[in-house]
């Protein structure tokens, strides 16, 4: 069976109980030895008072037997007596008993003749008295009989004439007045009893003081052999006893003498002890008590503190609990605050870093949003204003690309720490990349966003010092107003995007304020957006083709391939509208891919002669797939090479001239022609022409459509064709309209004519009806 | 010396030969006692129908000598006087409580003569009141076939009568009424031996 343990809600009542149940276990240890250690005192003591007791019955025993005996011998060999006896003469006989008895103060003094006759005794000892002579054996001469329930001791001595004539029985009874004789002669009050046996062999008290049974046969038993203590069961209590058998006339112990001692009285003088025990025991289980809950009190009440501190730690309050002392729970409560301290400076840098930018050190987009939030919440409850200026830094990326990011880094830094500096009546924030963006709350001048703006553009006018560089950089930066533009955060950060948007479009280096229509062109954008990204997968696109006639072999020597969409809804879309959203959001590289794809394979079922020409924008030029794209068109159509005619605008060398040399010099490697479209405006720069050897120029529309009227165009026109020639490139004039245009680019050179003259872009069913058309050389 | 319980003796007749004649004989009687030692002082006692009156012969005398009786048993006749005559320097108190002869011979030394006359037959204890460990024995007989067991326990007693006759026997070991056992027995006239052994 197993032993429920009581359960303890605290850890004081375990401590308590625990303690107070080890000392009352050892208390309960000690009260049981003392109890042991009293009563073997106490059992000693009565053995060592009752055999000293009994010794000393002995001894009186003896003695009495010896003066009884002297006293009846006396008589036996008083001659007269003798003379007496052996005459027969009863009469002297009782007489002269009769004097002994008073003489010797005994109550019965018998004769006892040889044939048994008894003179001198009552009716009670007569029975027993008459046999007694023949049954005494050796030499014994004293012995304890018992006679209808009474004891009596008796002393023979013998009459001898010489020979024995008879025997002198003296009788004293064992009565109550002997037995309080022999108790006075004990220090210790005892009790002595005799004991005789009855007919059935069971010891019965003579007195009836003690009743029969097995205990007391036991102890009597067992005297014979061996005096020993025991302990008797009587009705006044118990008490130890101690036997001594007491010969018959043939030597069997038919009588006992019982001395006993009450246990009450053996253990009455160790009651004071006991008494004194028993309440130093419960005085000291007491203080046991209180000690325990006070020692326990003390190891848990700093416990509690704690346990109250951590439920406070857990609910995200800052505590710590006084400390003293320098035992183990001290150490507790030190490693506790120490806990403490940690996870509220941990959580501070968690929070720091959830809210801020790790490099710049500035608030990040969250808590930005965040202070947004509030401040918009305060404007709604006023009439204050707030202002979003979103930045940028131009030209950003060119820095990380040319001096690598940790400048890049650097440059960061610098331009946050110059518009904390700018803006110290606002919230700075990066919100990524090189964006930042700065909330300005409260009564706010009307004129402070725009002043906070030209300042920053003024002060990212001169440049910055970073890593060791100093770097010339622009900002743009567009300023939203809330309540006017928007009222929740996330609006009112777009329309500064959108206002930002505008500023780079405006040139860069500039601010510009949000107005509604930026908000409706960018919606319209954004649809754009989406149908370009419909378009490309479910095959809105179509190419037509414009062709591109050779003056110099009289005939159609290409084709360009344009693109066309037919928008489901809106009809054809102007590529104007939507190349560049196709540009902004990567979707010119699908488109791209989509139009090389489709215009080699309609080519290659051309005549030899006729080329095809391909727009490449230079995001798509950039793109590291570009050559697979071509490779993979060109292998899939079975067009060669030569055939195919990539046109670039000057724009992609915008983004760094030397990765974009080393793709043309692959293509030529390749053997597809590169052609530079859109020549004249721009940059314009005649560093391209001689960095790379171009297959063919094509003059813009612009200087074409003039040719005839200006002057000045027609000087362009002229120039750039001479140019060509020295650098031996061909030259393509676009927009060609009319026959006065077409014979002046002949006279100046032209290589080829494309425009409305010829034809406008046709499907790809008509390109074999353009084929054989001629161009009549005009009077 | 134990007084009870002793049992009945018998008397065994080892070799009885039947008298050829109504003359005398000689009967020689072993006594032996329970151990098979030979009964010493032990006195054998003959009564015949046949046998003459016992005379005393005289004389008889019953020494105090180093305090003791010397000898320790006499056998007399009835009507024999037996003188006590004190050897010792110190006097004594000689009496006896017996049934067959009552006396006190008060103190008396060296110089004195006293005598007493046994005329009952019977066994007379002696003591002297003086000196407690005295004691002798006297055995009157009323028959003159009498004899005392020698140092082997034998007695041999001359002129019995051939016929029937009543052995006694007596010793102050003997545990029986008077100290006595009886056996009738029949001697015939060749002359009759035994061997009686007391029995416990």
């Amino acid at each position: 069976m197993r032993l429920r343990v009581p359960r303890f809600q605290t850890l004081r009542g375990r401590l308590a109980v625990l303690y107070t149940g080890m000392f009352a276990a050892a208390l309960t240890v000690l009260a049981v030895t003392a109890q042991v250690m009293i009563w073997t005192h106490a059992r000693s003591s009565v053995t060592a008072e009752l055999a000293a007791s009994a010794s000393v019955y002995d001894g009186l025993w003896a003695l009495r037997a010896k003066t009884l005996t002297g006293t009846a011998d006396v008589l036996a060999h008083d001659f007269g007596f003798r003379t007496a006896v052996g005459s027969g003469d009863r009469a002297t006989i009782e007489s002269a008993l009769a004097t002994l008895r008073a003489r010797a103060g005994v109550e019965s003094a018998m004769l006892v003749e040889p044939d048994g006759h008894v003179i001198g005794a009552d009716h009670v000892l007569a029975p027993v008295v008459t046999r007694l002579p023949d049954r005494m054996r050796g030499t014994r001469r004293d012995a304890v009989v018992v006679s209808r329930d009474r004891l009596y001791r008796v002393v023979v001595s013998p009459v001898m004439a010489p020979m024995q004539i008879g025997s002198v029985v003296l009788a004293l009874p064992l009565d109550g007045a002997e037995m309080r004789g022999l108790e006075r002669l004990s220090a210790i009050p005892l009790t002595a009893t005799m004991l005789y046996r009855d007919g059935r062999g069971i010891w019965q008290a003579a007195d009836g003081s003690v009743p029969p049974g097995s205990e007391v046969d036991a102890l009597v038993d067992g005297a014979r052999t061996d005096r020993r203590l025991a302990m008797l069961t009587l009705p006044d209590g118990r008490a130890f006893a101690i036997a001594k058998p007491l010969a018959g006339p043939d030597g069997r112990a038919d009588a006992a003498l019982l001395i006993r001692y009450p246990l009450q009285a053996a253990m009455a003088p160790y009651l004071p002890l006991q008494l004194g025990l028993a309440l130093a025991g419960l005085i000291g289980f007491a203080l046991m008590v209180i000690g325990s809950l006070r020692l326990a009190l003390t190891i848990t009440r700093p416990l509690h503190a704690l346990d109250a501190a951590a439920r406070a730690l857990e609910e995200g309050a800052r505590t710590e609990v006084a400390v003293d002392g320098d035992d183990e729970i001290g150490r507790l409560a030190q490693s506790f605050n120490r806990m403490s301290r940690g996870i509220v400076e941990r959580e501070r840098r968690i929070a720091h870093l959830a809210f801020h930018d790790t490099l710049t050190g500035l608030p990040n987009r969250a808590s930005f949003r965040h202070a947004l939030q509030q401040a918009l919440a305060r404007t709604a409850r006023t009439s204050e204003q707030v202002a979003v200026l979103c930045l940028d830094l131009d030209g950003f990326k060119g820095v990380n690309d040319t001096l690598g990011h940790p400048v890049g880094d650097a440059l960061l830094c610098s331009i946050g720490e110059l518009l904390s500096r700018l803006a110290p009546d606002a919230l700075v924030s990066r919100l990524g990349g090189d964006e930042f963006a700065i909330i300005l709350a409260g009564r706010l001048d009307p004129d402070r966003p725009r002043g906070l703006a030209q300042a920053i553009l003024d002060a990212a006018a001169v440049p910055v010092a970073a890593a060791g560089h100093r770097i010339a950089t622009g900002v743009s930066i567009g300023i939203a107003l809330s309540p006017v533009d928007a009222a929740d955060p996330d609006q009112l950060l777009k329309n500064a995007d959108l206002a930002l948007y505008r500023a780079k479009k405006d040139g860069r280096g500039v601010f510009r304020f949000f107005e509604e229509a930026l908000d409706i062109a960018a919606r319209k954008r954004r649809q754009l957006e989406l149908d370009l990204r419909e378009a490309l997968v479910t095959g809105q696109f179509r190419l037509n083709f414009q062709p591109i006639y050779s003056l110099k072999a009289d005939r159609v020597g290409g084709f360009e391939a344009l693109l066309r969409w037919n928008h489901p809804t809106r009809g054809e879309v102007s590529p104007v509208e939507f190349i560049p959203v196709a540009e902004d959001t990567g979707l010119i590289l699908g488109i791209g891919e989509w139009v090389m794809h489709e215009a080699c394979r309609e080519a290659a079922g051309w005549p030899d002669h006729v080329r095809i020409a391909i727009n490449v924008s230079p995001l798509q030029f950039r793109s590291n797939g570009f050559l697979a794209v071509i490779l993979q068109a060109l292998a899939r159509s079975g067009l060669p090479p030569a055939r195919l005619e990539i046109e670039i605008t000057e724009s992609v060398f915008l983004d760094g001239k030397d990765h974009v040399l080393a793709m043309l010099h692959q293509l030529r490697a390749m053997g597809v022609r590169v052609a530079l479209d859109d020549f004249g405006t721009g940059y314009s720069s005649l560093s391209y022409l001689r960095s790379f050897p171009f297959d063919k120029i094509k003059i813009d529309r612009s200087f074409v459509t003039d040719i005839a009227a200006d002057a000045g165009s027609a000087a362009i026109v002229c120039a750039i064709v001479d140019l060509a020639v020295a650098l031996h490139m061909e030259t393509t004039a676009e927009g060609v309209e009319d026959d006065e245009q077409l014979t002046r680019l002949r006279d100046q050179g032209c290589d080829s004519v494309q425009g409305y003259l010829l034809s406008r872009p046709v499907e790809a069913e008509a390109i074999a009806h353009l084929l054989p058309a001629r161009l009549v050389r005009a009077a | 010396m134990r007084v009870a319980f002793l049992s009945a003796i018998g008397l065994s007749i080892l070799s009885p030969c039947l008298p050829a004649s109504a003359s005398a004989a000689t009967v020689t009687i072993a006594v032996r006692q329970p151990d098979g030692s030979p009964l010493i002082d032990g006195v054998v006692m003959i009564e015949s129908a046949a046998a003459p009156r016992a005379l005393p012969h005289g004389p008889y005398v019953m020494e105090q000598k180093q305090i003791a009786f010397q000898p320790h048993v006499l056998v007399v006749p009835v009507g024999a006087q037996v003188m006590f005559p004190n050897r010792d320097t110190v006097r004594h108190h000689v009496y006896s409580f017996s049934k067959a002869k009552r006396f006190d011979l008060k103190l008396y030394g060296r110089e004195d003569q006293r005598s007493v006359t046994f005329d009952t037959a019977g066994v007379v204890a002696l003591g002297c009141n003086i000196h407690d460990g005295m004691t002798g024995f006297i055995v009157v007989s009323a028959t003159p076939l009498y004899a005392r067991t020698d140092a082997q326990g034998r007695v041999s007693i001359p002129d019995v009568p051939a016929g029937p006759v009543t052995l006694r026997l007596w010793s102050p070991s003997i545990r029986a009424p008077g100290n006595t056992l009886a056996q009738s027995a029949t001697v015939p006239a060749a002359g009759y031996g035994t061997t009686l052994t007391i029995r416990r």
